[in-house]
C-alpha cells in the first residue's frame, strides 16, 4: 500500500528515519528520540503534525450543532478561545478527543486526531442532519506543525510579525509567519508553550508554504522531532494518547477526563445519559499514574498486579521517561488503588517490578517543566 | 546495506543479531550485534540473564530496549551465565557505542559449544545474510 505524504514529507525523506504510522510516512526521529525530547523540554522543538484531522464547522446552527455533539460546554466560550472536549457515542464511550476553535458565533475551527481523521468526520457528519451546519474537512489543503518548547515563542518570534506574548494560552490567532498568512493557536501535546500553525491554501501537491515555514523554523533555532519524541513528551505530560488510553469502550468519567464532561449544561448532549448513570452507579475502573521503583519499562498492555500478586488492571500506555530517568505509565485499576503512593506490581516480562500511584498529568513537576514553569 | 554496519571476525552471529565470541579463559561472551543496536537506536534499558542460571541455546534469557521497542536477547549458545555486564544497568547506551566491547551483556562457561557454533553465522556468513534483510 502507498503510504499517504504530507506537507513536509520532502523534509523527512532527506532527514528522518520514516515509517509508516496508520498509514502515513511519518519519521518517528531524526537525530535520536531522546535528543529531540530534549530540545522540547528545554529549548524549542517543531513537529510535523499534518496528519491530524482539520475541519471547518460554519453556519448558524454551528454552536448547538457541536455543543450536542461534544461533552464540554461551549457556553463559556470567547472569540478566539480554544476548547478540549470529547465526543462520545450514546453508549458513553469515546468517540475521539479534540480541541475546538470559536472564531465566530456562526464558525468554529476543530482539530482532532490523524488516526480517527475519517471517522470523526463521518461521525460529525452523520449528527449534524437536523443542524444548519457545514463542514468542511480541509486536512489536505491546512498544513499543520506545532512548535513547542520553553523557548517556542522566542523562536517563533523572529520569523513572525505580530507580537506573539499578546496571544494567550489557549486561544487562536491570525497570524503573519514567514510573510505568510496563517492562524495559530497556543497549544499542543507536550506539556510546554508553544502554538499549533495552520497554514491555510497549502495543498499536498503545493506544499511551498509549509515547508518554507518548517525550513524558516529550524533556521530560527528550533529542532525538528519525530513521532518517538511526540509520544514520549505527551506521555510525561500525561496527556491521552486515543487507541491507547482512550477509545471506544472507555468512558470520560473512568479516563480522569470528568473535567471536559459538563452534565448540567442545558441542552441534551450526545451520551449525556450513560455518562450520567455512570456517575451515579460509580466508575469500576480508573486511568491513575505510575512511576517505577525498580529498574523496568512498562509498556501499553502490560499487567498490572497489588500487592497480593493479583492481577487488578493494565498499562495503557508506558515507557521510558527522558526527563526523569525511570519508567512511567497510566494504566486502568479499580478506584480503590488510586490513592498516591499505593504501592503496585508492573508485570514486565513475568517479572513484577514495583512501582508506586503518582500524580501524573504531569509526571513531571511543573515549577520546573512544561508551561506553568518558574520563569 | 550490510556494509553500513560493524562485522567483527572472529565472532559469530544469529539470524536475530546477537553474537558469541570465544575468550581465552574458555568461556564465551555474547551479546547483541551492531546491526541490532542499529535498529534499536538509543538503548534505555537492559535486562540482564540471571547469573549462574542455566540457559540454552536461543533461550530468551534477557531483554534490550529502547525508548519505543523492547527487543528479547536469545542466548547464541547453552551453558551456565558465569558473568553479566552490570556496568549496562546504568549506561545501556554502551550497547549502542560499542556493541562487540564494552557493550557485552554475559559471559557463557558452554556446555555445547562446537555443536552450538555450528548453528551460528561467522563473519562471511553473516555479510551475505544482512544483504537479504
Amino acid at each position: 500500500m502507498d503510504l499517504k505524504k504530507t506537507h513536509i514529507y520532502e523534509y523527512h525523506a532527506e532527514h528522518g528515519n520514516v515509517i509508516d504510522f496508520g498509514g502515513y510516512a511519518m519519521p518517528v526521529w531524526y537525530d535520536g528520540i531522546q535528543s529531540e525530547h530534549k530540545a522540547v523540554r528545554e529549548s524549542c522543538g517543531i513537529f510535523d503534525t499534518c496528519h491530524m484531522g482539520r475541519t471547518w464547522a460554519t453556519g448558524p446552527d454551528v454552536e448547538r450543532f457541536l455543543n450536542y455533539i461534544v461533552t464540554n460546554n461551549l457556553a463559556t466560550l470567547e472569540e478566539r478561545g480554544g476548547l478540549y472536549t470529547v465526543m462520545c457515542k450514546p453508549t458513553g464511550g469515546i468517540v475521539d478527543d479534540l480541541i475546538l476553535y470559536k472564531i465566530n458565533d456562526e464558525k468554529y475551527w476543530v482539530v482532532y486526531n490523524a488516526g480517527n481523521r475519517e471517522k470523526d468526520f463521518k461521525w460529525l457528519k452523520k449528527n449534524s442532519k437536523d443542524f444548519k451546519v457545514k463542514l468542511e474537512d480541509v486536512s489536505d489543503t491546512v498544513a499543520m506543525i506545532a512548535v513547542q518548547g520553553p523557548k517556542a515563542i522566542d523562536v517563533m518570534q523572529k520569523i513572525t510579525e505580530e507580537k506573539l506574548d499578546e496571544v494567550a494560552r489557549f486561544t487562536v490567532a491570525d497570524l503573519t509567519i514567514s510573510g505568510l498568512k496563517v492562524m495559530a493557536a497556543r497549544t499542543g501535546y507536550t506539556g510546554e508553550d508553544g502554538f499549533e500553525i495552520y497554514v491555510p491554501d497549502c495543498s499536498l501537491d503545493k506544499p511551498a508554504d509549509a515547508l518554507k515555514i518548517w525550513n524558516d523554523l529550524i533556521a530560527a533555532g528550533a529542532t525538528p522531532c519525530g513521532l518517538g519524541a511526540r509520544d514520549s513528551l505527551r506521555l510525561e505530560a500525561g496527556l491521552w494518547l486515543y487507541g491507547n488510553d482512550i477509545d471506544e469502550s472507555i468512558n470520560p468519567l473512568e479516563a480522569g477526563l470528568r473535567w471536559t464532561v459538563k452534565l448540567k449544561k442545558p441542552s441534551y448532549f450526545k451520551g449525556q445519559r450513560a455518562i450520567q448513570k455512570m456517575k451515579d452507579d460509580g466508575v469500576q475502573k480508573t486511568l491513575i499514574g505510575i512511576m517505577m521503583d525498580e529498574r523496568g519499562i512498562p509498556r501499553h498492555g502490560y499487567p498490572i498486579l497489588n500487592m497480593e500478586e493479583e492481577e487488578i488492571g493494565v498499562v495503557t500506555s508506558g515507557g521510558h521517561s527522558p526527563t526523569l530517568g525511570v519508567g512511567i505509565a497510566m494504566a486502568f485499576v479499580p478506584p480503590e488503588y488510586k490513592k498516591k503512593g499505593t504501592e503496585l506490581y508492573v508485570q514486565v516480562r513475568k517479572r513484577n517490578l514495583k512501582g508506586k500511584v503518582v500524580k501524573h498529568r504531569p509526571f513531571y513537576d511543573d515549577s520546573v517543566y512544561g508551561w506553568k514553569r518558574d520563569k | 546495506m550490510a556494509d553500513e554496519y560493524k562485522i567483527d571476525e572472529g565472532v559469530y552471529y544469529t539470524k536475530e543479531h546477537e553474537w558469541a565470541k570465544k575468550l581465552e579463559d574458555g568461556m564465551v561472551a555474547v551479546g547483541v550485534d551492531d546491526y541490532a543496536q542499529s535498529q534499536l537506536h538509543e538503548i534505555v534499558y537492559v535486562e540482564l540473564p540471571e547469573m549462574n542460571s542455566e540457559v540454552a541455546q536461543a533461550d530468551a534469557a534477557g531483554a534490550v530496549e529502547s525508548v519505543k521497542a523492547v527487543s528479547d536477547f536469545y542466548c547464541p549458545v547453552s551453558g551456565k551465565v558465569v558473568a553479566v555486564n552490570e556496568e549496562l544497568l546504568d549506561s545501556p547506551d554502551k550497547i549502542n557505542t560499542d556493541p562487540y566491547g564494552e557493550g557485552w551483556i554475559a559471559k557463557i562457561e558452554p556446555s555445547n559449544l562446537e555443536a552450538d557454533l555450528a548453528n551460528l553465522m561467522d563473519a562471511a556468513a553473516y555479510t551475505e545474510y544482512l544483504k537479504t534483510l
